[in-house]
């Protein structure tokens, strides 16, 4: 049986297996042990199997994994993403869309101390959510901000996503962080320019925001500044230990995850059962990444040595295109995944494949890196599969998904944007690593 | 049997469940080396050269021994989206599937891991460093050890669902 | 037959575009097409430190690997995958193998981890490594307190033993860590590498001719398949791993030099070159490190006595 053959076979049990429920790291499991067996007998496939999935846990850089985690726990238990939420709206004043535009910048803030998505989200949904109802904000545009917003976790440094990204592509992690972290802020202003715009076509969408503090002179206003101090300090401190290069990635995030723990103490929310609760939290979700990884790997290391990677870098390469619309042809796949499948899955099912290709061609696989990390923000809010959504839906009780999901349909028209301006202007994104390179 | 069926699923929840809290005590232990290798080379510039060859094995320990806690919890990563589509009893005999699935997977996978598991018992495997730890044969028998450890959590899960006392999955990520 | 081999190189590096260009099409000639080598980058298949394993289940063919990652396995490669301070030039170790007691010795060390199952076809370095460095290390006794990073193998014992702080960070994370200072000095690769891997820009003061290591390799196959080819083109395969090797250590050498010169006239970069005292000092610290290597197994002790005796007759030791 040919390759072409062998890979629809792959894909299609996948797919199947996956359809039924089956977890995603059991189902590669089963697929690369099958193919193994199939191909090489039971004694080196079996070999083949247990060599790569053990190599995993040499991998030094995915131990940066479960300290961002638990930084992120730790700030989400610990009321700081609550005060500083409480500081910029009064710092922020009386200005129409005045509360969408704060709630987009606490998520940046929260987006540079936190490498995962989700906690945000929560946090953002408890707080900001139902002040913006409150306050008459339309529904759609709060629902939509949040999801956005604090979906950019993951695409501004530091990002579990780049950080594997980097493991299967092979590249720098630090110039992933340092390459993302404009086309990061550029995102987050186009979410606020169209707040901007849409406010100010359609006054009834946002009324101005009206407690008493915001009424204070700017320089009263001032000293409610102190909530956004401790943040803004553990941020420039983890980043610059990587970016200044005084520490590796992983340990940067381990000092990020005291720093968290000294932040919460000084704002006396450091408590015995907050710590435990946060770690056991992060076994969790570590828990379950860590055999999805598995999984992933050991199926990719069988399907190159049985010719797939070849296969499949040939058909890429094949297409009688120009070399950008191969690198647009691989983010419309990514996308498509992106609706149904779990980021890690589509970084291992992609990655390995594409990485090389892109190299081929001459680009640059930071820049690509980027470009992938940018397309998993759409994939967090696209449905059906839409992890940003469901994360908004599990606190608030009185919106349903259907009403989320068209909520967040233009701000992934917005995210589109963005992609196709990095893809198109690599130097939004290969600026600040070229700077910080000299 | 059925008895003694249950009270084997309530014990073996409560091994995962310690296990995996355990676990974090080994995170934490990570984040705590890491943190102090950075102030070692510092602030007494003084690397210490077993500092990550500690740690790796440390959360390799934790990744891989937690996995009876996050299977007890159903936390493992997996698409339900038929689940709305074919209704709660369809999906019930799905999720028998998952759980048998799985079972055998994992078998299959301890069974590939057996052996260069139990090669390090007659020939120990060193990192080859400075430090020249066990480390390399470490993992290979905890990832052994982990295989088995998600077995016997999904026989349990399967006797909770026989019996309907299978619990919630909660959604994770 | 095409035999799929894994490399230590990485992919599009120097060394593994050379091979596949010049030296891929000559063996399927000098076999009549009946050898043909796919030559697959490093980690591609099996994680580096498994190719051995690998070879024996028929996974992969064979490996032209770096032996050093197999000193944890049995600390007879240690020796023979880098006896550092030992030989002068590439050939003279390229010698043991080929012409000396190296082959011998070898394949018992393969035999040990490989379970029999694999063929040594042949074995040697093809370069010295430089080793770049962010401040200078001028003599024997700058090395002390130096932070140098080194895997697996003699280096990081001898680094120790010289009073440098070996660490052990990922080959991935060289460039950051000489970059920003987290180790002063690397144990890296060719100099015509480090150059293409940007590591010479970081680390203004590389040590040319390197001090420590001359990385050697073997070129295995499976034994099964190599009892299948004919013994005329079991030959045809010793024959051209040699000749390929030689011509890549004088193709490796001459990029070497003329880079270094280069770079010598460079505002701010200093290629240093130790002194002949410092070199035998370190060749003092480096023989005691040897011994204690020999004492870990029985084929680290006959693997040093092997390589003894060698330089004993070509007159490198009396
Ligand atoms: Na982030
Ligand atoms: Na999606």
């Amino acid at each position: 049986m040919g390759i072409e053959y062998i890979t629809i076979l792959i894909v299609a049990s996948l797919l199947a297996l996956m359809a039924i429920g089956i977890p995603l790291g059991v189902t590669t499991l089963l697929v690369s042990l099958g193919t193994a067996i199939l191909y090489f007998g039971e004694r080196a496939g079996f070999f083949l199997v247990a060599a790569n999935v053990t190599e995993v846990l040499h991998k030094y850089e995915l131990i940066a994994v479960p300290f961002f985690v638990f930084m992120a726990n730790v700030l989400e238990r610990s009321g700081i993403a609550h005060t500083l939420f409480e500081s910029m709206a009064i710092l922020g004043g009386r200005f129409r869309g005045s509360v969408a535009v704060q709630t987009t910048i606490v998520a940046v803030i929260l987006a540079a101390m936190s490498g995962i998505m989700g906690g945000e989200i929560v946090m953002l949904g408890l707080i900001a959510l139902p002040q913006m109802l409150r306050l008459g904000y339309d529904r759609k545009l709060s629902i939509g901000i949040i999801c956005a917003a604090g979906a950019l976790a993951t695409l501004i440094p530091p990002s579990v996503v780049l950080i594997v990204y980097g493991l299967a592509a092979q590249v720098s992690i630090t110039k992933l962080f340092a390459a993302s972290a404009v086309p990061g802020l550029l995102l987050a202003s186009l979410f606020i320019t169209y707040i901007l715009v849409r406010v100010r076509l359609n006054p009834a969408m946002a009324p101005i925001y009206d407690i008493p503090e915001t009424g204070l002179p700017f320089f009263s206003r001032l000293k409610f500044l102190t909530g956004a101090v401790l943040p803004a300090v553990l941020i420039t401190v983890v980043l610059g230990l990587i970016y200044g290069g005084i520490a590796t990635v992983t340990e940067s995030a381990a000092v990020g995850a005291v720093g968290a723990l000294v932040v919460s103490a000084i704002q006396k929310r450091l408590s015995w059962t907050m710590m435990r609760d946060a770690m056991r939290q992060t076994v969790l979700t570590v828990g379950s990444i860590i055999w999805l990884v598995l999984g992933a790997v050991s199926l990719i290391g069988i399907y190159n040595r049985i010719g797939g990677g070849d296969f499949l870098r040939d058909l890429l390469g094949s297409l009688d295109i120009a070399p950008i619309l191969v690198i647009v042809v691989m983010m419309l796949i990514v996308m498509v995944l992106g609706t149904f499948l779990e980021w890690i899955a589509i970084l291992f099912i992609t990655v390995p494949i594409f990485a090389p290709v892109v190299a081929d061609l001459g680009y640059d696989p930071i820049w690509f890196g980027v470009l992938f990390a940018m397309n998993i923000q759409i994939y967090y809010l696209s449905p059906p599969f839409g992890p940003a959504c469901f994360f908004l839906k599990s606190v608030t009780k009185d919106i349903e998904l259907q009403e989320i999901f068209a909520a967040v349909l233009p701000f992934i028209a917005l995210q589109a944007v963005g992609l196709f301006l990095v893809l198109f202007f690599p130097q939004i994104a290969l600026w600040l690593p070229s700077m910080l390179g000299n | 049997m059925s008895k003694f069926l249950s009270r084997y699923a309530a014990a073996m929840d409560r091994a995962s469940v310690f296990i995996g809290h355990a676990c974090s005590a080994l995170f934490f232990a990570c984040i705590a080396f890491s943190a102090l290798e950075v102030v070692m080379r510092y602030g007494f510039d003084h690397p210490t050269s077993w500092s990550i060859e500690l740690t790796m094995a440390l959360c390799a320990m934790a990744w891989v021994l937690s996995v009876g806690y996050v299977t007890e919890r159903n936390r493992h990563i997996s698409i339900t989206m038929l689940e709305l589509m074919v209704g709660p009893r369809v999906w019930h005999w799905f999720r028998l599937m998952q759980i048998l699935a799985a079972i055998v997977t994992v078998s299959v996978f301890a069974m590939a891991v057996w052996d260069p598991a139990l090669r390090v018992f007659s020939r120990p495997e060193y990192s080859g460093t400075a430090l020249n730890s066990i480390q390399p044969s470490l993992l290979k028998v905890l990832i052994l050890v982990g295989a088995i450890l998600y077995v016997l959590q999904l026989l349990a899960n399967l006797v909770r669902w026989v019996q309907g006392t299978e619990k919630a999955s909660t959604h994770g990520h | 037959d095409t035999y799929t081999i894994q490399t230590s190189f990485n992919a599009g590096d120097f060394s593994t575009t050379y091979l596949t260009e010049n030296w891929l099409p000559k063996i399927k000639e000098m076999t009549d097409g009946r050898v043909e080598i796919n030559l697959t980058p490093s980690g591609s298949v099996v994680p580096s430190k498994e190719t051995p394993q690998a070879v024996a289940m028929g996974v992969l063919d064979g490996d032209w690997t770096s032996v050093n990652y197999f000193s944890g396995q049995e600390p007879a490669f240690a020796i023979l995958g880098d006896l550092i301070s030992g030989y002068d030039t590439p050939a003279q170790m390229l010698g043991f193998c080929k012409d000396g007691p190296g082959e011998k010795v070898w394949q018992k060390a393969l035999d040990a981890i490989a379970d029999g199952e694999v063929q040594l076809v042949g074995c040697g370095p093809y370069s010295r490594e430089a080793l770049p460095a962010r401040v200078p290390i001028k003599t024997f006794e700058d090395l002390k307190g130096k932070k140098i990073r080194s895997p697996e193998g003699l280096a990081s014992a001898v680094f120790a033993a010289a009073g440098a702080s070996p660490v052990s960070i990922p080959f991935s994370e060289v460039y950051g860590a000489l970059e920003k200072g987290i180790v002063d000095a690397a144990d890296a690769s060719a100099y015509v590498n480090n150059a293409a891997t940007g590591l010479n820009d970081v680390a203004p003061y590389p040590l040319y001719p390197g001090i420590h290591s001359m990385p050697s390799m073997e070129l295995t196959m499976n034994k099964a398949k190599f009892d299948e080819l004919s013994p005329e083109d079991q030959k045809a395969l010793r024959d051209w791993f040699y000749m390929a090797m030689e011509d890549l250590t004088n193709v490796v050498h001459e990029q070497d030099e003329k880079l270094a010169a280069e770079d010598t006239r460079k505002e701010g970069v200093e290629v240093i070159d130790w002194p002949q005292e410092s070199r035998d000092k370190m060749r003092v610290v480096a023989r005691k490190e040897w011994e204690k290597f020999a004492e870990k197994s029985d084929l680290a002790k006959e693997a040093l006595d092997a390589n003894l005796e060698y330089m004993k007759t070509i007159g490198l030791m009396n």
